[in-house]
């Protein structure tokens, strides 16, 4: 039983990393570049949700929202910030992300304020049981099942429509995909759209369910994404999906079994340097 | 239909091809020929707007396109099989040509499609197929296919029978002939240079990034001392 609940939880937490981690690879994949202030997407969703939900009191407006505000933060991000130092050495955009990163976080600081901000209404914090046993929130349900929703449709919109063809052929071979009339600014603007406004969903969902939104929020599942998309194979969709849930679970386990005397990003750490020992190539890496 | 006047291209300061001069006439057949390192594939990728061009100019339908990008030049009318072929290997073949025909509406795709099967009824088997797992020869047709669902007017195909049986050259170089009678204009870029000499209209022979011979085939094929200085014929 307890298990079951280590696993479930472990699956919720996975489905956030998930998210979080998603953009990041869309964006290695396509430019090869660590796009480290891509938390703050997270961070932004988390903020246009809290102020958008206590505005209008709809939690569906507040996520629709965040997704689109983050969504266009992303293409702006890609446009001012990438594609003009795109074919300098990958040290250069990895440093203006991480600059770009603090920047954010003082932004949201500047702005918001130090303290945080909290909804007003009560969200999805019913309990719903499964099973007979397993309690959730309805919240932890909704970040489930909701990116499962996302993630499936994004695939599927990937495989059968032309231009997730065209993203999928430009992330093969750039320039052969401009041979055939595909512009990479567009491929790019998708990719930081749909990537951000992922971010931007879980953003909205973790402050939910905390009832919190800080400007520091997305310190840890920056670095946390980091990790994750270097233990998926850098790049690999599926690797990147596989290695968040992996993540979370070892996680629940961890802070059951480890947890008095590692706390839990010391756990998820330990675990990535392990299998990192093992395979330096990640779990998933592309051939 | 394409000409390079005083046409040089390159990367940085090195320069792969100087002062080259050259005419592909509209429905013909052009071989641009010459040992391994000659700029042919560099002179192939700078039409196509990857490789800078540093002087000159290059001429299309009697508009100079020399300064547009890359994703412009396959609009008009100008489409590329690379070395290397440089295929979508994640992508099935199916997609691979669906890629190659996207600057054209999506209903235009099966007939399209099919006009490219006609000419490789291999692929037709093979469409689910990832691109990475096609033979050689297969690889080859679908670049060769993929360039022709853009409907481009020139085809410029690099390295065409390198790795390849000998058999499967053959198919490929009967849809080259299929293709000519259907109009198209072919720029060809061969080590293989009897292969060229045999289907060719006009040839170019290109030597350390310069021509150094150029004219029609037939003179080519006569020429003996064209043929033991370049061309390694016997």
């Amino acid at each position: 039983m307890l298990y079951v609940e280590l696993i479930a939880q472990g699956l919720i937490q996975g489905s956030i990393y998930a998210l979080i981690a998603l953009g990041l690879t869309l964006v290695y994949g396509l430019l090869r570049i660590l796009h480290v202030a891509h938390a703050a997407f997270f961070t932004l969703g988390g903020y246009v949700g809290v102020v958008v939900a206590n505005q209008t009191g709809s939690l569906a407006a507040a996520i629709v929202a965040a997704m689109i505000v983050a969504g266009l933060g992303g293409i702006v991000v890609f446009r001012l910030c990438y594609q003009p130092i795109l074919h300098q050495p990958p040290f250069v955009p990895l440093i203006a992300s991480i600059g770009l990163y603090i920047a954010a976080e003082e932004l949201f600081r500047i702005v918001f304020g130090p303290s945080g901000l909290t909804y007003k209404y009560a969200f999805l914090q019913g309990e719903v049981e499964l099973l007979g046993f397993l309690r959730f929130k309805t919240g932890e349900l909704v970040v489930v099942f909701g990116s499962a929703a996302i993630i499936g449709v994004l695939s599927l919109l990937q495989t059968r429509t032309r231009i997730g063809v065209a993203c999928q052929a430009t992330v093969s071979d750039p320039q052969m995909a401009e041979s055939f009339g595909i512009s990479l600014s567009r491929v790019g603007d998708i990719n930081f759209f749909v990537g951000s406004a992922l971010a931007a969903f879980a953003g909205v969902m973790v402050s939910v369910l905390n009832n919190m939104v800080e400007p520091t929020m997305g310190s840890v599942p920056s670095y946390k994404a980091l990790a994750i998309i270097v233990l998926g194979g850098l790049g690999s969709v599926r690797g990147t999906l596989v290695a968040a849930l992996v993540l979370g679970v070892v996680e629940s386990f961890g802070t059951i079994y480890l947890g008095h005397f590692l706390d839990r990003n010391a756990i998820a750490f330990a675990f990535l340097i392990l299998v990192l020992m093992w395979r330096p190539q990640g779990l998933f890496a592309r051939s | 239909m394409l000409r390079l006047e005083r046409f040089s291209c390159g990367y940085g300061l090195f320069r792969a091809v100087s002062e080259l001069e050259l005419e592909v006439p509209h429905g013909t057949i052009t071989g641009l020929i010459g040992p391994n390192g000659a700029g042919k594939s560099s002179t192939l990728m700078c039409v196509a707007g990857h490789v800078n061009l540093l002087a000159g100019s290059i001429v299309f339908d009697e508009l100079d396109i020399g300064g547009l990008p890359a994703t412009e030049r396959v609009r008009r009318g100008i489409a590329i099989a690379p070395e290397g072929r440089r295929l979508f290997k994640d992508l099935s073949v199916e997609d691979n040509l669906r890629v190659g025909g996207l600057i054209h509406p999506a209903g235009r795709f099966k007939a399209d499609r099919d006009y490219v099967l006609s000419l490789f009824p291999r692929l037709g088997e093979r469409l689910g197929s990832l691109a990475a797992n096609l033979s050689g020869g297969e690889q080859q047709m679908l670049s060769i296919g993929r360039a022709l669902m853009a409907r481009p007017k020139l085809i410029m195909i690099d390295e065409l029978s390198l790795g390849l049986m000998p058999k499967m050259v053959d198919l490929c170089y009967d849809a080259l002939l299929r293709l000519k009678q259907d109009g198209m204009t072919i720029l060809l870029v061969e080590q293989n240079t009897d292969r060229v000499l045999s289907v060719a209209d006009h040839v170019c022979v290109l030597e350390s990034g310069h021509a150094v011979w150029s004219g029609n085939a037939a003179d080519a094929r006569n020429d003996p001392t064209l043929a033991a200085a370049y061309l390694g014929l016997h």
